[in-house]
């Protein structure tokens, strides 16, 4: 059984996770791809059409797998995760199927047509590449109520017999306030993610003495996008963990590992949280108040600590932790490295500070590592619940023959290790050669 | 919302769209799994592999939604039906989703790079693909129409090797043939020169070996299936189904054979959907239907999610289908003239 747990679990964190790497991108992309159909067809101007070419090449290349990698989680609902769906079916399967109504019927029907269309239909082929940006983030706000429900259950009753929840307020599902938080978080962290992977495609061209005005342009776009968003995230990302701390306080203790209930808390900024003794084993620079501060509002608040809850629903102290740093300190490294572009930008000497130039190509897998860490943090702080204070992760599994799991985990991570190297080889021969715009 | 209606009512309202939409999906999805299984066969070079590409790549798409909403539409309205029906079948399922990654991916990369090589991979990789999400369907379905191996307990006893009893792979080789028939038809309609014209030949061939196999699976359904008369018998009427599904069969034979393209291709895809609601029919009121002994299948009612999630999916569906539709048949038009052996543009 524990094995068993462990491979479904193992099993959706992959899917997930290759998943998420294509699709944060393509919520950013699919945007400005948009607007640049949209400005070649406003004026004409042979350099938005190079824009849209090249920046759509690369948002096909990844949209193509974020699409079809994204049935895979839908499958395994069933699959892996029966107990979980028989519990779960009447709330969480409407969000899903709304999203395949609302959403994927647009994203799909339009990706087809925007490819397709030449650009003598340039205003069609500019509204169908709207109407896919609008499917691409549509899509987003259905799988996060859905996934809002897990971490923030709303609107429903117990079944008679206890033994599944059922819808009781559709309307509530949608104002989760957990949901509104989450979306603005996840959307905002996409785009940031988008301008970091331009600038980083930018620098490489910029490197190679490569000035084409479609690298120039690109980047100006890019960072400033880069600049509003590392700035506002921080912001957001305290209200929606103060929110966090409240509703799940495990999760909130476990993100700045603090073991014991207290008023003026302080943060160390360099700490090693211990589960086994339920203490940090190391704890240096401290800063006086700083968590209550940030938790409360006040330097005085109080803070629910880990070793005052029940042990068994504490959820995995150290990932949450460790992943919460590192989104946090990498969160910090954005900031600065958007104001530097935009100062070198400005003052003309972006193109020959070759040092920046290399730190924004190094930069680029950096928000996909953040975005990462900051999903552990939401997900594995949850833990053991699978549905917050509902059901608990080990209830929702299916029961299939543990090796079935094991021979489905090794085909689909086989399949997906081939996939992914054709997605990089063709990204790398795109960016390369920058197809579209020589 | 729908407070007028009773929850049962709602359920088999709900079994109705669920078994409707599983045939859009079978039909709209039938023809680009079909021109993947051809390519490999019948282009003999890039500007045909092209023609085939630009005949199906602004569709494919949109059209594997529709299974998507099968799939989240039998989550949200029969939530235990999803739950059994994926952990039942857990390895076909599997399978079926590495099938249909491996056809869009293929599909999208197939002329992304201009590595012969390379697009050899993704050509075989998109036959590969629809190959096994057209034979998976296929087998499935006929499984379901049997009945699985659930006994007392909603315990199921079924194992891998047994899925693939003789009218599973008739029914699975069936639909293999018709998505392949589809997809000549498809071809044949949309594109001009050589291509088309050897796609219609081969159309007139595998519509007859179509009308053959669908006549055996049929009698073999009606004959060889235990319960699946029940509900023939209880409401003659449904007879309409099969005898609709033979005639659109008998259609398409003739219309591919007088080189009428297209109305072979809407009579093939008729019989398809026919084909699909006779067996559906035949389980109702049980989704899941049991061979061990009926009264061990999950039916609808059963199955069914609460009243309140029912009616607000009902009202999604009736709103938002059409808007589907009309936007999904606007694409078609958008892309209506057939194409030439002279454009060559990569994509």
């Amino acid at each position: 059984m524990v094995e068993l747990l462990l491979l479904s679990r193992l099993q959706f964190a992959i899917t997930v996770a290759f998943h998420f790497l294509f699709v944060p991108l393509t919520l950013g992309l699919a945007l400005l791809v948009a607007g640049m159909e949209t400005m070649y067809y406003k004026n004409k101007d042979e350099t938005w059409r190079k824009m849209a070419d090249f920046w759509g090449r690369v948002f096909k290349i990844n949209f193509a797998v974020g699409l079809v990698t994204g049935l895979a989680m839908t499958f395994q609902f069933g699959t892996n995760w029966g107990a979980y769906a028989e519990f779960m079916g009447d709330v969480f399967g409407p969000p899903l199927a709304v999203e395949a109504l609302l959403a994927f019927f647009l994203e799909g029907t339009f990706f087809g047509a925007w490819i397709f269309l030449d650009r003598n239909r340039q205003k069609l082929k500019a509204f169908s590449m709207w109407m896919v940006a609008l499917g691409t983030n549509i899509s987003s706000l259905w799988i996060i109520i859905a996934n809002g429900f897990m971490q923030h259950p709303v609107g429903y009753k117990m079944a008679a017999d206890g033994s599944k929840v059922v819808m009781t307020d559709f309307f509530a599902l949608l104002t989760n306030s957990y949901v509104w938080y989450m979306l603005i978080h996840t959307l905002f962290s996409a785009y940031l993610l988008t301008a970091f992977l331009i600038m980083g495609i930018c620098a490489y061209h910029f490197l190679k003495r490569n000035n084409n005005e479609v690298f120039r342009k690109s980047f100006r776009i890019a960072v400033t996008i880069a600049l509003v968003t590392s700035v506002i995230l921080p912001v957001l990302g305290h209200g929606y963990a103060q929110y966090v701390a409240e509703l799940q306080p495990a999760k909130g203790a476990a993100m700045d590992a603090i073991w014991e209930t207290g008023s003026r808390v302080p943060m160390y900024l360099i700490q090693v949280p211990d589960s086994s003794t339920g203490s940090n084993s190391v704890q240096l620079l401290e800063i006086p108040g700083l968590s209550s501060f940030l938790y409360t509002g006040s330097f005085s608040g109080t803070i629910k600590g880990l070793n005052q809850l029940p042990r068994d629903e504490l959820p995995p102290v150290g990932m949450v932790f460790w992943s919460f740093r590192l989104m946090t300190i990498l969160g910090s490294l954005f900031i600065i490295e958007a104001l530097l572009g935009l100062y070198l930008q400005k003052s003309g000497k972006l193109y020959t500070s070759d040092k920046y130039l290399k730190l924004l190509i190094w930069s680029i897998p950096l928000p996909y590592i953040a975005i990462t860490a900051g999903w552990i943090v939401a997900e594995a702080g949850r833990q053991p619940w699978l549905v917050y204070g509902l059901l608990k992760t080990a209830n929702g599994i299916s029961s299939v023959p543990t090796s079935d799991v094991l021979l489905s985990i090794v085909l689909i991570s086989t399949f997906y290790l081939i996939l992914m190297v054709f997605e990089i080889y063709l990204m790398k021969k795109t960016v390369v050669n920058a197809i579209g715009v020589e | 919302m729908f407070d007028f209606l009773t929850h049962n009512m709602l359920a088999v309202i709900w079994f109705f769209l669920w078994c409707v939409i599983w045939g859009v999906y079978f039909i709209v999805d039938s023809f680009s799994l079909g021109a993947g299984l051809l390519t490999p066969f019948i282009a003999t070079d890039k500007v045909q592999k092209m023609q085939i590409q630009r005949a199906v790549g602004p569709f494919w798409g949109g059209n594997e939604v529709w299974l998507v909403l099968a799939a989240g539409g039998t989550f949200a309205a029969f939530p235990l039906v999803f739950s059994k029906m994926f952990t039942f079948l857990y390895l076909p399922m599997m399978l079926l989703l590495i099938g249909l990654i491996a056809r869009g991916i293929s599909v999208e990369y197939l002329h992304k790079d201009d590595n012969p090589q390379i697009q050899k991979a993704f050509m075989w990789g998109w036959f590969a693909g629809s190959l096994l999400v057209s034979l998976v369907l296929g087998v499935a379905f006929a499984n379901f129409f049997k009945g699985l191996e659930i006994a007392s307990g909603g315990v199921y006893n079924g194992t891998f090797i047994g899925l693939f009893s003789p009218y599973a792979l008739i029914g699975g080789i069936l639909f293999v043939l018709m998505s392949v028939t589809s997809g000549a038809l498809w071809i044949n309609v949309k594109t001009e020169g050589a291509i088309a014209a050897k796609a219609g030949s081969l159309a007139k061939k595998s519509t007859l070996i179509v009308l053959v196999l669908a006549l055996v699976y049929l009698a073999y359904s009606f004959v060889g299936i235990e319960g699946f008369t029940t509900n023939y018998s209880a409401t003659p009427a449904l007879y309409l189904l099969p005898v609709l599904a033979v005639m659109a069969t008998v259609l398409a034979v003739f219309f591919a054979k007088k080189e009428k393209g297209f109305q072979a291709f809407c009579s093939n895809l008729l019989a398809f959907l026919f084909a699909v609601q006779t067996g559906l029919a035949s389980i109702y009121p049980y989704m899941l239907k049991s061979s061990v002994s009926p009264e061990y299948g999950i039916d609808i009612f059963e199955a069914a999610s609460s009243h309140m999630t029912l009616s607000i999916m009902l009202g999604g569906a009736l709103v938002f289908v059409p808007i589907v539709i009309i936007y999904q048949l606007w694409a078609y038009t958008l892309f209506k003239e057939k194409i030439k052996e002279t454009e060559q543009v990569d994509y």
